[in-house]
């Protein structure tokens, strides 16, 4: 007797719309969606994860690509981060096609899907700053029909995903304007983002929006560097900045993503230590990188 | 019984064991060189490049049974209880063992037995085996362990290896694993200039390319066979039959595919709970471990404390080194006194130093085991030292190239620990090859091709904050086992219908012993077809796939025996023609006499003939360092220059290793494409060492043991690697004058980094891998 079948006896099932897969995850609460896998196969072999059923999303072709609606872009969730990469997808949203060229190894990108990058919400998840910076909304597909949530509402936890809904549509802003993605990371190779920024221009709103990701578990949003920057930039004219604006505002960024220390009375900060004051010697490079990041972002857009 | 789930499955009948890298003539690939010193290509290249040479991980057996090992959670605990039943009693669990189920010695190790098979009374690393359990199924096996219960009493960790010496003793041996100081010239010595400096050095894993995997199967007379990759077959029998309670004819380790080749495959941790499981059982066994496994069960680089003072006259000639060196031996001895040694003996590095002083030692800790990693104890003190010398040359204002060139030794000289240096020492003439190289040119505005920034073709890299550096390091490592070790291997070379086989146990780890074997008996022979047989413990000890030994002692065996049967083949023809054999020469196949009289193929006169013979080859004994450190304790050296051009993002603290020109003291070439191979790949793990290899701990428990976790260099990490000099000096006691290749560029390679890294920064850089906080400049 083998207790192999026993195990391995999940169901798997390939639904070919939206509908179906949102029928066979209400029919099987416990199943778990699987986009590329990436993520998920990682968790299932490692023992973390055992998945009493999987619900295969690779043969929707709805979410597999993209369409317009009224000045936005209405993105599947199922767009593998090499699709996005490519140009036709960089003409239309620049900084998300910078990013999804920047995740992971080839291997993973021609795997990976955008809809996955979301719902895992790791800290390091490249496309998620620049959701939060487009100010996107995700479109949920759940048995009580489809909602619309802001992006940073999912991933802070304020409204998240429901048993049985399923990530179907991004809604991106089609902002016809420069937009940039940086990432730094710890080698040349693909590696995770030890610090990321997502900077795109929104001449519409004449607003410069701004997200940092990596530093927290969550994409951040330097809100008054924003507005600051914003109110500098000549909108109607050759919109550019002076170089120490750029760096006046990669500090700024910088700040507010990565603060000092709270002042404690055991352990006073030292305001003349060395750079960064008493931060510790990663930290202060962190928010030296992600001053730099912000500065080059800036820059990048500007020229 | 076993069969390959390889490309081979098919061609293999029942019963056949065919897992093995038979490693025979080429197949096919239009390979017409033979003969030492030309490109034969590995006879398993077309196998391993399509994926389809079998690896352990591809053994099965007919019925098998899955293992899964328990492994602590805690690096210092004592185990008050542990309680098998809940799991001895799920389903499809065929047995559950701990230390109560060892029938023989309950301690092992490769140097001192001083490792349990399971741990029992206390836990001394994250990681260690506690218990191991046979199931059905992978996932029941590893759900079996998980159900066994272990009640800890953690216990304080000492994971900072200067507090080891003070720390209650971890283990019955104490925490102090070796001692030598070394002690040459005169104390009170000084130079004009001084310099200090203290180097840190982190902990490399061997990350192999295959994770550790095996299969047991018992056999009818109460034995059992190890299908694994091991590297010294005949001490894994003898460990492991120590610990079954069996004579060491009753264990067979039969060699498989081995995918990475440092302490990856020294880690008894893993076959021994195999073994046991299978006797227990009744059953084959396999084990596969997961890449978590291997990162916590296997032995790392040691990680280092160097400190060093460096005392020079004015013209920058070195008068003095002081330096103490601690190495991490991590919980249990393992290799730490061989590297230890060369640590210490090493010190100095390639240069005349009138006077040294060292102190080194080896402390046990909490850490994860030190172990076995390409140059060993060598590397460590060759980023230190080098670190130094670039430290003098800025004191002196002096070119650092210029500082090291006036330094070199060079034959006859004396290494610290008083031996004569007697092999080829060409080190000043590799210095000066890679000071001449040509340089790569810097990257030109408009410039077609992209410019690879680091931080990556996607990186947020910026021309404008990258500034490019060039660094220098010399270095040299130890070939062959030192200190009185036996270093001997034996092989037999046979020869029937005009094929050689060749059986040695010498084992083929990817570099490059099966191909040496063949071009040897080519040579010597003028045979054509020559198979490589695979290795297992019914043939003669061969000793370990390690320090460059095989191309030395095995490749010296091969070529003995091959020329004993040269001799039986001659012999009678010479007999016949009434000439000695010295005046018959072997080449294209055909026998000619010195006059040219006698003409006659190599074939014909083998017809009908077999022919054998076995020879040893035992290098030149050595000596243990004594109480001074001194005594000639290396049977060899190997040396080599590399220059370093990075580029830094000075900003970010990214760094990119643009080019390694290096220069290398070989001997001879015996095959010139393995010898760039191994260059190439010692180069690029010395970058890793450089830039990104680190597994980092927190108060001993390892933090994220993956390849995530864990940055290997990829393809656009891996520098261009230039070879600009071979030198080909033969050492005359070596057999071919061939000196061993692979670990020389290992040891020298992060020294180099750092180099052109504080070159390009300003920035002292004394810690390795370097952090990109240490590699952003000071005025930003
Ligand atoms: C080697 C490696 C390198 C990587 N490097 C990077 C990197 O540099 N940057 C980066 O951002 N990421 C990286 N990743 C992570 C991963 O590739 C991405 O996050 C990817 O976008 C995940 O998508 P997927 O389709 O593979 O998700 P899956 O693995 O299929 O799913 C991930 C999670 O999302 C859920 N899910 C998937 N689709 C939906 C949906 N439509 N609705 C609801 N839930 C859904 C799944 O249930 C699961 O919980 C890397 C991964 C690996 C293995």
């Amino acid at each position: 007797m083998s207790t192999y079948a026993r195990q391995t006896g999940s169901t798997v099932t390939l639904p070919a719309s939206l509908d179906e897969a949102v029928a066979a995850l209400a029919a099987m609460p416990t199943a778990v969606p699987v986009a590329g896998g990436t993520d998920l196969m990682a968790a299932v072999n490692s023992g973390l994860l055992r998945p009493a059923g999987l619900v295969g999303l690779g043969r929707i072709s709805e979410i597999r690509g993209w369409q317009y609606a009224d000045g936005h872009a209405l993105l599947g969730a199922g767009l593998t981060h090499a699709r996005m990469g490519r140009p036709d997808f960089a003409a239309l949203i620049p900084a998300l096609a910078a990013a999804a060229r920047a995740a992971g190894p080839p291997q993973i990108r021609n795997a990976g899907t955008l809809g996955g990058n979301i719902a895992s919400a790791a800290p390091t998840g490249d496309a998620l700053p620049v959701l939060a910076a487009l100010e996107a909304n995700v479109i949920l597909a759940g048995p009580d029909g489809s909602r619309e949530v802001p992006v940073s509402h999912l991933l802070t936890g304020m409204d998240p995903l429901r048993p049985g809904e399923l990530l179907a549509f991004v809604r991106a802003p089609l902002l016809h304007a420069p937009q940039v993605f940086l990432k730094a990371t710890a080698r040349t190779g693909p590696g995770r983002a030890t610090a990321s920024v997502a900077l795109v221009l929104d001449p519409a709103r004449r607003g410069v929006r701004c997200a940092v990701g990596a530093v927290a578990p969550m994409p951040l949003r330097p809100l008054e560097a924003e507005r600051w920057v914003a109110g500098l930039i000549d909108w109607d004219g050759a919109r550019t900045l002076d170089p120490q604006v750029c760096t006046a505002f990669g500090e700024y960024v910088a700040m507010a993503c990565i603060p000092d220390p709270v002042d404690d009375p055991v352990n006073p900060v030292d305001p003349t230590g060395p750079a960064g004051g008493a931060l510790p010697p990663a930290v202060a490079h962190l928010r030296r990188t992600v001053a730099a990041l912000a500065r080059r972002a800036l820059g990048r857009a500007l020229s | 019984m076993t069969a390959a789930r390889g490309g081979r499955e098919a061609a293999a009948g029942p019963d056949a064991v065919t897992a093995l890298p038979t490693v025979a003539a080429p197949l096919g690939t239009g390979e017409t060189e033979r003969g030492l010193g030309v490109c034969v290509l590995p006879a398993d290249a077309a196998a391993k490049t399509q994926g389809i040479f079998p690896y352990a991980a591809d053994l099965w057996a007919e019925g098998l049974l899955w293992a899964a090992v328990l492994r602590s959670p805690h690096p210092h605990a004592r185990i008050v209880s542990i309680d098998t039943t809940h799991a001895a009693d799920m389903p499809g669990v065929r047995a559950v063992i701990t230390h109560a189920d060892v029938p023989g010695d309950a301690m092992h190790g490769r140097r001192v037995a001083d490792r349990p098979v399971f741990a029992h009374d206390v836990v001394r690393h994250h990681g260690e085996p506690i218990a191991a359990v046979a199931a059905d199924h992978p996932d029941t096996a590893r759900l079996a362990a998980a159900a066994i219960i272990v009640e800890y009493e953690v216990l304080e960790p000492v994971t900072d290896p200067e507090k080891a010496f003070a720390a209650p003793p971890l283990h019955p041996d104490g925490n102090l694993i070796r001692h030598i100081p070394l002690r040459f010239g005169d104390p009170a010595a000084t130079g004009e200039v001084v310099v200090e400096g203290v180097y840190r050095i982190g902990r490399q894993d061997p990350a192999p390319v295959g994770a550790e995997a095996g299969l047991a199967v018992p056999r009818p007379d109460g034995g059992v066979e190890l299908y694994v990759a091991s590297t010294d077959p005949h001490t894994d029998r003898d460990l492991a039959a120590a610990c079954f309670g069996l004579e060491t004819d009753r264990v067979k380790v039969v060699v498989t595919g081995v995918p990475g080749a440092m302490a990856d495959r020294e880690d008894p941790g893993f076959q021994l709970p195999l073994g046991l499981l299978a006797l227990k059982t009744g059953h084959p066994v396999k084990l596969v471990a997961t890449r978590e496994e291997s990162f916590l069960g296997h032995a790392h680089r040691h990680p280092a404390l160097l400190r060093y003072r460096h005392h020079a006259d004015a013209e920058g000639r070195l008068v003095k080194v002081e330096a103490q060196l601690l190495l991490d031996a991590g919980a249990y001895a393992d290799a730490s006194s061989d590297a230890l040694a060369a640590a210490v003996a090493f010190a100095a590095g390639p240069y005349v130093v009138p006077h040294v002083f060292v102190e080194g030692w080896a402390v046990r800790t909490n850490n994860p085991p030190s172990g076995h990693v390409r140059g060993e104890g060598a590397m460590q003190v060759c980023a230190a030292y080098e670190g130094q010398m670039d430290k003098l040359a800025a004191k002196l204002g002096l070119d650092p190239a210029e500082l090291r060139m006036r330094n070199v030794m060079a034959t006859g000289d004396l290494l610290p620990t008083g031996q004569t240096v007697t092999c080829p020492a060409p080190v000043g003439e590799l210095l000066k090859a890679v000071r001449d190289a040509e340089l790569p040119p810097l990257p030109s505005a408009d410039d077609e091709t992209e410019w690879l920034l680091p931080g990556g073709l996607e990186g947020a890299g910026e021309p404008g904050a990258v500034r490019r550096g060039v660094g220098y390091a010399l270095g040299m490592v130890h070939m062959l086992g030192a200190e009185g070790h036996d270093e001997v291997s034996t092989a037999t070379v046979r020869v029937q219908n005009g094929t050689a086989t060749v059986i040695c146990s010498a084992v083929e780890t990817g570099q490059g012993f099966a191909t040496l074997a063949r071009q040897i008996v080519q040579e010597v022979l003028g045979v054509d077809e020559v198979a490589v047989l695979p290795a297992d413990t019914d043939q003669p000890p061969a000793g370990p796939s390690a320090r460059g030994r095989h191309t030395w002692v095995s490749g010296g065996a091969v070529e003995r025996a091959a020329k004993m049967v040269r001799t039986q083949l001659l012999q009678p023809l010479a007999a016949k023609f009434g000439m000695s054999v010295e005046l018959l020469t072997i080449a294209d196949g055909k026998i000619t006499s010195y006059d040219g009289v006698l003409s006659t193929t190599v074939a014909e006169t083998l017809h009908g003939k077999e022919l054998w013979a076995t020879a040893q080859c035992r290098p030149h004994p050595t000596e243990k360092l004594d109480e001074n450190g001194q005594g000639d304790a290396f049977v060899g050296l190997a040396f080599a220059a590399i220059r370093a051009v990075v580029d830094v993002d000075i900003e970010l603290g990214t760094i990119r290793v643009v080019d390694m020109a290096v220069a290398q003291d070989v001997g001879r070439v015996l095959n010139p494409r393995q010898v760039a191979a191994r260059i190439e790949a010692g180069v690029t793990q010395g970058v890793g060492m450089a830039l990104t290899e680190d597994l980092r701990t927190a108060r001993g428990v390892v933090k994220r043991p993956s390849l995530t976790g864990y940055a290997l260099p990829t393809a656009l990490d891996a520098p261009r690697v230039r070879i600009v000099k071979l030198v080909e000096e033969r050492d005359v006691v070596a057999p071919f004058g061939a000196k061993a290749v692979s670990a020389a560029p290992v040891v020298v390679s992060p020294a180099a980094v750092a180099a052109a890294v504080r070159a390009a920064t300003g920035r002292p850089v004394g810690r390795l891998p370097i952090r990109p906080q240490t590699a952003v400049a000071r005025q930003v």
